[in-house]
């Protein structure tokens, strides 16, 4: 891990992004727009293939052993490509989950699947506009599940998932097989539908517990996954910027490329410069992920990422005049990524609260 | 300045030990020259005292950490410059008068000329007895630096040249030996080639230093008056007509410093301390979460450079120079700096309007007052946006009407 890639680092982000890149397909991507509960298979195939499911497995249950760093540097890369499926980033919550709450049983059986990409990890925490709900409606009794998780990403297609849950002892944090005729998935039509956003119903499905403190576990997923995340709007952000950069320096009007006039240069400019902090906080993350002010850091990143994607996708709309709003021109790809991975996991309310929550126990 | 050639890029340990080293050294020192000991100091005194901190640093060898030994310097490199700088600047010493001086005019200077004169100033100014202030921008533009009118006239018959003209903004030129100055030499071609560089002395007959009294009632920057000044020829840094290309060496010379996320403007953790103090009520402003918001969006701000800094320190201990990326720490840190401080006085309700006007580091309202000018001076937020689009993300330069006519044509 480094706050300057080393060799081996550079070398995985420029294979990610250019395998991405040639696979990169609008029209593609496009067509999981309208349907509901279908992702993009190849893309998955492309993550198993590549290892990048195995990134954050240690290597004794078959994976690669990374760190927060490279899980960042590929999420990057993702992100860039607007990809169709949520699998990847959910996943690592799900590895990270297991390396760090679950018994040496629950990793044998569960991190060589998630590392050969044959099983799909999804990440069941909110319910409703609460992130991290003080008594989930989920419970958790006798090793049986029961109530329902609104809106999972991934929730359509997971195998399996890292619940938060009420139970006698106060919340907790359980590990799921969603495979189960006792769990019940309700497709939701969303504005990304390749995200397969789910209502997961739980009526007495098996489940297991995971050690640590239901809320601070649950906090403790929920940072790892942001640095990833951040990393990822990083992504997307540097992609639609680059969009806007080429069509402003091509397209020409009152006798000059779009791009010589202030009012867009500065405009992309400050895109950039949004960018340049959110990259900085995700490297700093990643880098600082045993710090003990790590919060705070994945905290920033993920505030600053947020609003880097929101402003460069917003702003390349309107660099691209009327063309921005239309199908055709695959911005709206990105618009709908940027609020997308802006609410999954954390809205900035959430983080920003989380941040000065830890401030303040400095204090 | 560019370290001399003997210089070895330190390890991190290495660093971190100097660092370290350093720290103790200004710690021990800090109840005499730093924070605390200038409270209530006129402003003479005040300079008196960072003559002393300046001179007590050549001593002990933390003078021109980066500059080479035969210069007067310790002969390091920027990485222990900045970690010294940043640790210097948690104790509040009275630094600001040499800041100027010893960044761009004496490194300047000392590239253009040799000999035993240049190396006395040399020492002069690192000990703090003597100062240098840069004469650039002037009430025609600060910016458009090459858009300057001071006239510099060559007298055949003397071999002297007569400067006439006004600069303006000039930090710290009051208490001043000598200056550098750029000046118009040939107003009939484009504005970029009739220029000409030199030194001056501030003692100089026709020269007039007026302070300008700012918002905060401070007066670090002032006007300097130029009438029929005469300067030898010997006095000309570079050749006639490209005084342009000297004035712009002279800002880059200056490249690694240290800066500070939150703009040289008081610690977001001061007001993290504040606002989590309950009221009467038991009530604190961070219960609310309009005051959680702004905190968290200025910490995720001075982190996000702090993060490009450390990884620009990081590059030059391998002996790479970073990306361009840290153009944007002054536009974001001063815009930061005055959202926040505003946002503080707003907090406080109407015991903000309370001015104890105190040392900085606590001074929210001189920092708000103030701010305006850090958003200006070393490039406005409209110039640096204008630098990031241009050189970074390599988009047309603006349309610029002067471009090539000469001077004495352009419309004024």
């Amino acid at each position: 891990m480094a706050l300057i890639y080393d060799d081996a680092q550079r070398q995985i982000a420029d294979e990610c992004e250019r395998i991405l890149k040639a696979g990169f397909s609008g029209p593609a991507l496009k067509e999981l727009l309208e349907p509901t509960g279908q992702y993009d298979e190849g893309f998955w195939q492309l993550c198993v293939e590549q290892g990048w499911t195995a990134i954050a497995v240690p290597e004794e249950f078959g994976g690669l052993g990374l760190g927060l760093s490279e899980q960042g540097i590929v999420a990057l890369a993702c992100g860039k490509a607007a990809c169709g499926a949520p699998f990847l980033t959910t996943g690592y919550g799900v590895v990270e989950a297991l390396k760090r709450f679950g018994s040496e049983a629950q990793q044998a059986a569960w991190l060589p699947r998630l590392a050969a990409g044959e099983a799909k990890g999804v990440i069941c925490f909110s319910e409703g506009r609460a992130m991290l709900p003080d008594v989930p409606a989920v419970r958790f009794d006798n090793g049986r599940l029961t109530g329902t998780k609104q809106a999972v990403p991934g929730g359509a297609a997971g195998n399996v998932g890292v619940i938060l849950a009420a139970s006698a002892e106060g919340p907790v944090l359980v590990l799921a097989d969603l495979n189960g005729a006792e769990t019940e998935r309700r497709i939701l039509p969303t504005f990304d539908n390749s995200r397969v956003a789910a209502d997961l119903s739980f009526n007495g499905a098996s489940a297991e517990l995971l050690t640590g403190h239901g809320h601070d576990a649950a906090k403790t997923i929920l940072r790892l996954l942001a640095v990833v995340i951040a990393h990822e709007q990083v992504g997307g952000a540097e992609e639609v910027l680059a969009w806007a950069r080429s069509y402003a320096v091509e397209r020409r009007a009152f006798g000059q490329p779009l791009a010589a006039f202030q009012s867009i240069k500065h405009r992309l400019a400050e895109n950039y410069t949004a960018i340049e902090l959110a990259r900085g906080n995700c490297q700093y993350a990643a880098h600082h992920a045993d710090d003990p002010h790590f919060a705070r850091f994945a905290a920033a990143a993920r505030i600053s990422a947020i609003d880097a994607y929101d402003m460069a996708a917003r702003d390349a709309m309107q660099v691209f005049g009327g063309l921005g709003g239309t199908w055709e021109a695959d911005l709206h790809l990105h618009q709908r990524r940027a609020r997308t991975l802006a609410l999954e996991f954390g809205n900035s309310m959430f983080w920003e609260d989380d941040l000065v929550g830890e401030l303040r126990r400095a204090n | 300045m560019t370290s001399s050639g003997s210089y070895v890029v330190p390890t991190e340990t290495n660093i971190e030990h100097y660092r370290a080293t350093a720290r103790a050294w200004l710690e021990s020192h800090a109840p005499r020259y730093g924070e605390e000991a200038r409270r209530g100091l006129s402003e003479d005194e005040d300079l008196a005292l960072g003559r002393a901190w300046m001179a007590l640093k050549y001593d002990a060898g933390y003078s021109g950490i980066n500059w080479p030994k035969e210069h007067g310097g310790q002969g390091l490199g920027p990485l222990e410059k900045v970690a010294f700088e940043e640790e210097e600047m948690r104790f509040g010493f009275p630094t600001g008068y040499f800041a100027v001086s010893l960044g761009m005019p004496v490194p300047i200077v000392l590239r253009y000329l040799t000999g035993e004169w240049v190396l006395d100033r040399a020492k002069a100014a690192l000990r703090g007895e003597e100062i240098w202030c840069q004469l650039f921008s002037e009430p025609s533009g600060g910016s458009d630096l090459a858009g300057l009118r001071m006239r510099a006239s060559f007298d055949e018959a003397t071999g002297e040249w007569h400067l006439d003209g006004q600069k303006l903004w000039t930090s710290y030129a009051q208490y001043s030996d000598y200056g550098i100055i750029v000046a118009r030499s040939d107003p009939t071609v484009a504005k970029h080639k009739g220029l000409t560089y030199f030194w001056v002395d501030m003692r100089s007959a026709g020269v007039t230093v007026r302070p300008i009294k700012l918002a905060d009632g401070s007066h670090h920057v002032n006007e300097v008056f130029f009438d029929n000044v005469r300067v030898p020829d010997s006095q000309r840094l570079g050749r006639i007509g490209d005084g342009f290309k000297v004035a712009i060496e002279t800002l880059v010379i200056e490249r690694h410093h240290a800066s500070d996320p939150a703009g040289f403007g008081p610690a977001l953790d001061l007001f993290v301390a504040e606002s989590a103090e309950p009221d009467a009520n038991g009530v604190s402003l961070l219960d609310d979460g309009r005051v959680r918001e702004r905190v968290a969006r200025n910490y995720a701000l001075q982190n996000g450079l702090r993060a490009i800094q450390a990884r620009g320190q990081l590059m030059l201990g391998l002996g790479i120079e970073p990306g361009q990326e840290g153009a944007i720490n002054k536009l974001v840190a001063a815009r930061a700096r005055q959202r926040l401080s505003e946002f503080v006085l707003d907090a406080r309700g109407t015991s903000g309007m309370v001015w104890n006007r105190g040392v900085r580091s606590n001074d929210w309202v001189g920092s708000w007052l103030t701010v305006p000018t850090a958003r200006q001076a070393g490039g406005s937020d409209e110039m640096l946006l204008n630098t990031i689009a241009e050189r970074i993300l390599d988009l047309p330069q603006d349309h610029r009407p002067d471009k090539g006519v000469p001077f004495n044509q352009i419309p004024k």
